[in-house]
């Protein structure tokens, strides 16, 4: 018994150090820091959840670079396709002559972020929110919630939601708004594409069910589509 | 000494206006991550001659990973339905080649 102990608790270390070691390549690959440029320094300046906060209350909104604009998209994708470059937290409408409406995201954290190739397959204004099962059972706030919170202001889904489809099957995630606008420019979601409710209102009103939606994020955790 | 004297004012005279036009991005590009990644659509139009050469439905190409190898050109790494490939393309959107990834 004693001699058949040791190689499991060598081997459990071996497992260990391989996890540990898995664990750290997957953090230095998605392991990236938001930075805003600070006019008056002019130097890039670390953007976290707490500086986000401190810089919504400031000045009633995200960073200019977070918010709507038209700029040059140069692509052969359809007007109306939705490209989330999930690492610089932005979301792209494609429109015609290549420009496409810029929209500031939040994404998942560490270890949630995913890519893809998927589609709109429904959208609803002021959505339901129903906490996923493992969500219940850790976070008694959402417990609360287990048979689904009605649409509202302090919905986690916001106005609207555009639910994610592989082929005819809910990926889960959505792209949506939030009661915490000043999260744009962050890794902070499970998965989900979060928008203030102003950019979430915009979009839905301008995509269409089936349209297709393109997620790139180096080093994702997961991939969906493709 | 009047020389050296002078030769000193004019390098920090030099410094100050270098220091002074350092330039700010666009209000636009105020906003970035320590992981520098191609730009979205420079991403998309390595997809699109990937797909072309792979000959696989566009829709089944996806970049997966991308850096700045210059002040002008990126590498974009591909997942053509389960095929890698690399592509690099510059800043005005011409791809320089698209190869299979050994």
């Amino acid at each position: 018994m004693a001699g058949t102990a040791r190689p499991r608790r060598r081997l459990g270390w071996v497992a260990f150090l391989f996890m540990a070691a898995g664990l750290g390549a997957a953090l230095a690959q998605t392991g990236s820091t938001t930075q805003i440029f600070d006019p008056k320094t002019h130097k890039w300046i670390n953007y976290d959840r707490k500086k986000a906060r401190q810089y919504y209350a400031a000045h009633g909104q995200v960073p200019d670079a977070f918010r709507r604009q038209i700029v040059t998209f140069r692509t052969a994708e359809k007007p109306g396709t939705i490209i989330i470059d999930g690492n610089q937290h932005f979301l792209y409408l494609v429109l015609p002559g290549l420009k496409a409406v810029r929209y500031g995201i939040g994404v998942g954290r560490d270890g949630f972020g995913w890519a893809g190739i998927v589609r709109v397959g429904r959208m609803a204004e002021w959505p339901t929110w129903t906490p996923p099962a493992e969500m219940v059972a850790r976070d008694p706030n959402a417990a609360k919630f287990a048979g689904g919170m009605p649409g509202g202001p302090d919905n986690p889904l916001g106005a609207r939601a555009l639910y994610l489809y592989q082929g005819d099957q809910d990926t889960i995630y959505r792209i949506h708004g939030t009661p915490e606008p000043w999260t744009i420019g962050l890794d902070v979601s499970s998965g989900c594409i979060r928008m203030n409710n102003d950019d979430i209102v915009d979009l839905h009103s301008q995509v269409q069910v089936g349209a297709k939606v393109v997620v790139l994020m180096q080093g994702a955790a997961l991939y969906k589509g493709v | 000494m009047r020389t050296a004297f002078l030769a000193e004012m004019g390098l920090l005279t030099g410094l100050a206006v270098a220091g002074c036009s350092s330039t700010a991005p666009e209000p636009q590009n105020m906003a970035r991550t320590t992981m520098q990644t191609a730009p979205a659509d420079l991403q998309l139009t390595c997809a699109s001659a990937a797909a072309t050469s792979a000959g696989v439905d566009a829709n089944k190409v996806l970049p997966v990973g991308s850096s700045q190898l210059d002040a002008t050109r990126y590498q974009v790494d591909l997942n053509a339905s389960g095929q890698r490939y690399t592509c690099v393309v510059d800043n005005m959107g011409n791809v320089t080649s698209v190869q299979k990834a050994a």
